[in-house]
């Protein structure tokens, strides 16, 4: 028992210490000191290679208060935290040790840090998605000059959306909000009723993405088995498709004779009319709007109903390796077919668009959902090392996204052959545009297919994580909810593959819906709402911001007259 | 009402919901906060508060203004029961409200209340959440604020502190408040020196016993950490706070190595004492046995002065 009253520090003191222990009986038989040794460390093991730093008073007393108010409430309560402008500076941090040293703290978890280059990377890996392949179509719609131009303003645009929502967990005063996502905020300035339309807007991008996503995978197992069948019993059907000569061929799948006509493609293609019966069959079978849709049911589903989609996280990589086999795709075939371009300013003729059309919210539908990342910037940046670099890294990502948009759309748009074919020929989905025995073209479509068939169980993942988080509170309430949920989703992609495979429409709806919530109004009411709360809104902020309300309920309003 | 029962006195911290009074008494008193009790609505129940301290004073929460219209009416009907046998009024204000003459008006309507029921009362008003507060501009709104308060309150006199929980402002506030509360807190001090001296202690204080705020202290010479007094109070309170959950309540403690011994205990029934000796050679028992003869000193001042204390002298 004597080595439990040894003091910390010093010579031992024996004796006359101990000897009144009257005065703490009452303690000892109430608490067992054995088990509650205090420390007790030989001086040589601490004393290191570092200098001795003084803990100023400051730093000591608000130690001393941080550790008793923890003790008055519950470990997960906020209310007696220090805030933010009382903590000092990280560089002022100090670790004591036990005998009265301090170090300093030598930046807090520096290893989970990432540098910028890496998450300026991530922001541009999550960005690119299958909205690339529709980019090119989206210029043809709007116009040569002004889909370039309404390109980098809703690049801008969408940047300074995301810039405040990035801001926006920072300016909620006495709250703790280090593990807040968009929603979250939402839900602190709206209440239950901004908790519920964030998830649900967010649901209309992540469904949206996951219909294109059966759409596409639909066209690319098409594709991918015409070719091989074709390969395999060497048919030649390019004289059955109208499109260029030679050996770098574009077709235009539907053929029109009226250049001006821009019908939605609800044609079933039919393909080659020759009369063979083995063409027919394998036809009938093998068709992208009646039976694929219906394969991959049996692929996918299963997928879907799996409870964890780390699995399919591995494989983000072949997305980046999709993107840039697509850049040099294009790169090669724009060398190949060299540039095509004629300045129209306002008229359409047989081959070409004019320079501005009246149908550029089109591609500003087809770009919200391009540039959308807003739901999950927050946490992007989170792990970036250097915070104050926040916004420069963002900037960065959206000019190299911006740039490898403008790059793909431009050059599939100006190499397009126009003298045989019109640029109305442009399809939604840039690929179509290609002969199914173009072998590079091919190639492009088995890695998208197979980066889609990794991805779309993650999206199913998302969207099921949170939809029954919030409804049930459980991520995996049972196994028949989530089938069911399965079913509904799938069924809207085999629905949609089935009788309105244009995928340019279902982005730009999707984009045009889910941005205007998460991008427009929630971020632009949450920033005015702040400054307001801190007394620092003035007019021209007020004004730009319910402009850009403005903007984002016209941009939607417009997909449907336009 | 349990007020006049005991002859108890009631100490009245007042102010707008949401203007940080529960975390001022969770502090200063050393009540946890559940998170459950804290409360979308208004601070109703007060009659159970079980804060005591100086003897006889009873703490007592009430949110002042800003409720719906139960509240309010049932403010107003137990007006009379609120403000009776008021011995001290705190008004909490919250320096980041945007309804100031809102809360003037509330503040004042207190005041009516007191003035009718309790005209003896000290009043004291606490602006808080001073830390919000550029530093720069903090004594510049405090100065607004104290010649508002003061020309509001007449003919009541209040005295006016900024505190944050922070920094040091919240102790001192409350230490200050307690000091003007204990009775013959002079003759207190006087007598402390001449016991710290005869003992030869380095520094000798003395706390209240329910808050551990320092209500006095003698020092022979310079101390280096202007803040001893609160991470003193702050570690004890933690103390109190492990030992209550063993059931065990505290009662002295002796800390002692090779430059210093310390001694804290009970003192008087409103009191404890901290004594710092640095001459180690001095042996406990002598310091404890003089502490214990002060002790029966100190009793007899208190007895001497008021009766109405004399009756929770043997309280604990």
């Amino acid at each position: 028992m004597e080595d439990d009253y040894k003091p910390l520090l010093g010579s031992e003191q024996t004796g006359e210490s101990y000897s009144n222990r009257g005065s703490t009986d009452s303690l000892d038989r109430v608490t067992d000191f054995k088990a509650k040794r205090p420390f007790h460390v030989e001086p040589r093991n601490i004393v290191g290679d570092d200098p001795q730093e003084r803990v100023s008073a400051e730093a000591a007393i608000l130690n001393s208060r941080v550790h008793y108010y923890s003790r008055l409430t519950g470990s997960s309560d906020r209310l007696l935290s220090p805030p933010n402008h009382v903590i000092p500076r990280p560089e002022e941090i100090y670790i004591y040790s036990p005998l009265g040293m301090a170090f300093k703290v030598t930046g807090s978890d520096a290893s989970s840090r990432n540098p910028s280059i890496i998450t300026i990377f991530a922001i541009w890996n999550t960005m690119m998605g299958t909205s690339i392949l529709s980019i090119p179509w989206g210029i043809k719609q709007s116009g040569f000059t002004l889909g370039i131009l309404i390109l980098i303003f809703t690049g801008l645009l969408m940047l300074y959306c995301c810039y405040i929502v990035l801001k926006s967990p920072k300016a909620i005063p006495y709250v703790d909000t280090s593990d807040w996502e968009f929603p979250d905020v939402c839900r602190y300035y709206f209440g239950k009723f901004g908790q519920w339309s964030s998830l649900v807007f967010s649901m209309v991008s992540l469904i949206g993405a996951m219909v294109v996503y059966w759409v596409l995978m639909s066209n690319f197992l098409y594709n991918t088995g015409q070719f091989i069948y074709n390969y395999a019993h060497n048919v030649n059907v390019s004289d059955s498709e109208y499109g260029t000569n030679g050996s770098d061929k574009v077709i235009c799948p539907f053929a029109r004779n009226d250049a001006a006509n821009h019908t939605h493609g609800t044609v079933d293609l039919g393909g080659g009319g020759n009369g063979t019966t083995d063409f027919s069959s394998f036809e009938h079978w093998w068709s992208k709007t009646n039976t694929i849709p219906l394969y991959l049911i049996i692929l996918l589903l299963p997928l879907l109903c799996f409870r964890s989609a780390s699995f399919f996280a591995r494989f983000t990589f072949l997305g980046t390796i999709s993107v840039i086999y697509l850049i040099s795709l294009v790169t090669y075939k724009a060398i190949r077919l060299g540039f095509h371009l004629e300045f129209h300013w306002f008229d359409s003729t047989k081959l070409f668009v004019p320079e501005f059309r009246l149908l550029f919210p089109q591609l500003t539908g087809v770009l919200t959902l391009a540039f959308f990342i807003h739901n999950c910037i927050i946490t992007l940046m989170k792990s970036n090392k250097h915070q104050e670099n926040n916004v420069r890294d963002l900037s960065v990502a959206y000019l190299l996204v911006g740039l490898t948009y403008l790059y793909v759309g431009v050059l599939i748009f100006a190499a397009f052959p126009s003298p045989p074919l019109s640029k109305e020929c442009i399809e939604p989905n840039f690929l179509d545009n290609f002969p199914s025995s173009d072998v590079m073209v091919f190639v492009a479509r088995t890695c998208l297919l197979f980066q889609m068939i990794t991805v779309y169980p993650l999206l199913g993942y998302l969207v099921r994580v949170q939809m029954m988080g919030q409804l049930f509170g459980n991520h995996y309430p049972s196994f028949c909810h989530v089938l069911l949920l399965n079913i509904i989703i799938v069924g809207a992609g085999v629905l949609m593959a089935k009788f309105y495979p244009n995928i340019g429409s279902i982005i730009r709806f999707s984009g045009a819906t889910c941005g205007l919530a998460l991008v427009f109004i929630f971020p632009a009411l949450v920033h005015m709402i702040s400054l307001k709360r801190q007394g620092a809104l003035s007019w021209p902020s007020a004004v730009f911001h319910t402009f850009l309300i403005l903007l984002g309920i016209a941009n939607l309003v417009a997909q449907f007259f336009m | 009402q349990s007020s006049t029962a005991n002859n108890l006195e009631g100490v009245l911290l007042m102010g707008k919901s949401g203007s940080g009074k529960t975390s001022m008494r969770s502090i200063i008193f050393a009540n946890y906060i559940a998170r459950d009790t804290r409360r979308l609505g208004a601070t109703i129940d007060v009659e159970h508060s079980h804060v005591r301290f100086l003897g006889n004073l009873v703490l007592n929460l009430w949110d002042c203004g800003g409720q719906d219209t139960f509240m309010e009416n049932y403010f107003t009907s137990q007006r009379d029961n609120i403000f009776r046998n008021v011995e001290v009024l705190i008004y909490v204000f919250d320096v980041e409200s945007r309804e100031l003459e809102k809360d003037m008006h509330y503040y004042q309507s207190c005041l009516e209340a007191i003035l009718q029921n309790s005209p003896d009362a000290k009043v004291f008003c606490l602006v808080h959440k001073m830390d919000l507060v550029q530093e720069d501009q903090r004594d510049l709104i405090f100065k607004e604020r104290e010649e508002d308060l003061k020309r509001l309150s007449r003919p009541l006199a209040c005295t006016c502190f900024r505190t944050s929980i922070w920094d040091e402002t919240l102790y001192k506030a409350w230490s200050s408040i307690v000091y003007q509360l204990i009775p013959n807190v002079q003759q207190l001090e006087t007598n402390l020196r001449n016991f710290a001296q005869i003992i030869e202690a380095d520094e000798v204080l003395l706390f209240e016993r329910a808050t551990f705020l320092v209500i006095s202290h003698y020092q022979c010479k310079e101390q280096r950490d202007a803040h001893r007094f609160e991470k003193i109070s702050n570690i004890i309170k933690q103390f109190k706070l492990s030992c209550s959950k063993l059931a065990a309540s505290f009662q002295s403690m002796e800390v002692r190595n090779s430059n210093f011994a310390a001694f804290i205990d009970v003192f008087t029934s409103n009191t404890y004492v901290m004594v710092i000796m640095s001459d180690p050679s001095i042996p406990s028992a002598a310091t404890l046995i003089n502490i214990r003869n002060a002790r029966k000193h100190f009793e007899k001042l208190e007895r001497v002065d008021g009766p109405k204390h004399s009756l929770h002298m043997r309280m604990r």
